[in-house]
């Protein structure tokens, strides 16, 4: 297994809890969410260390793995900025493939909130490794009427978190 | 293809039985004029295997996506729909134009469900292009409708340049 080495504080997402096969969110690698204070910059953001598996044969991360980080983020991000615990599906999306990432690079996802209806979210979605941006996306998801599906089975990974806090015995 | 989706719902005891039944529905389910893409590598080949065919000056790529495309819904994930119409898209370019391409921009709308089980198709159309760019609209459909509309602006790498690709 590669080792992703993630940034401080972020945990890994596991999509699949129980489940006998992976699903997509986990098939394309290890996907990490770090959450930070309620309003900042910060408040949610995606992230993950680019390997071989999701690059193009140039060597450049694939625009298919940028589009599925992307499209989660929105989804995923936006009904968490908004306070919904359900799964949206994504309606529309436009990407921009502003500048390439490489082998190695982190790359951060992280979405703003446009507009907020009923039973539509409009969000932008930025790709970034480091300061620079990478992909910009424009998203339009379904809010489901109802209490919706619920947001699969997705938790957070906190065995390396609790492991690396239990005093060395 | 019901039959697979079943499979797939039944649980862990008749696992080595599903992959079996459906490995070998994959194998012969492949429709003729489909050629495997073996000489894809990242991504691609993580994600594939995926299809290609040339008909009346056209390319079609095709895929069967299995539970590794899925999301939590059952259905297929939007981001391998968008890549795998992103792969089509730019193949088209290729074909029409005979230069390799990158994408700029990608507009897609989800019009319907991708199916796990079934075979997706995709293709794209040059609608126009000048030196540097070529706009491109891209069709996903399955068997019984259509699942994404593209919409792409494409930079045209100059005929000269080599990719220099990393094994």
């Amino acid at each position: 297994m590669q080792d992703d080495n993630p940034p401080q504080g972020y945990l890994r997402i596991d999509f699949d809890r129980d489940r006998p096969d992976p699903t997509f969110n986990s098939h394309v690698g290890n996907l990490y969410l770090k959450r930070g204070e309620k309003g900042t910059h910060d408040q949610f953001v995606l992230g993950f260390r680019v390997h071989q598996h999701m690059c193009n044969p140039a060597g450049g991360l694939h625009g298919g793995m940028m589009m599925t980080v992307a499209d989660l983020v929105g989804t995923m991000g936006g009904g968490f900025l908004v306070g919904l615990r359900k799964f949206l599906p994504t309606v529309s999306m436009t990407f921009d493939f502003v500048a390439p990432a490489r082998i190695g690079d982190w790359v951060e996802g992280r979405c703003e909130l446009v507009r907020h209806t009923r039973s539509l979210l409009f969000t932008t979605i930025y790709l970034t490794v480091g300061e620079e941006k990478i992909l910009r996306a424009s998203q339009v998801a379904k809010i489901p009427s109802g209490d919706g599906q619920p947001f699969g089975r997705a938790r957070l990974d906190r065995s390396a978190k609790v492991a690396a806090e239990r005093p060395p015995s | 293809m019901l039959l697979v989706n079943l499979q797939v719902r039944i649980g862990e005891r008749s696992r080595i039985w599903t992959a079996a039944f459906l490995s070998l529905s994959w194998a012969v389910s492949i429709p003729p004029g489909f050629r495997e893409l073996t000489e894809a590598l990242g991504f691609a080949a993580a994600n594939g295997p995926w299809f290609e065919k040339i008909e009346a000056g056209r390319v079609v790529r095709a895929f069967r996506p299995g539970p590794q495309h899925a999301n939590a819904l059952g259905i297929v994930h939007g981001g391998m729909l968008a890549a795998f119409l992103d792969s089509a898209m730019g193949t088209a370019v290729f074909h029409a134009l005979e230069r390799r391409s990158v994408t700029v921009r990608l507009t897609i709308d989800y019009l319907g469900p991708g199916r796990v089980g079934d075979w997706l198709q995709a293709e794209g159309e040059v609608l126009g292009h000048d030196e540097h760019v070529a706009q491109v609209r891209g069709r996903l459909y399955g068997p019984r409708h259509d699942v994404l509309m593209g919409l792409g602006t494409f930079s045209l790498l100059s005929r000269r340049r080599v990719l220099r690709t990393r094994s």
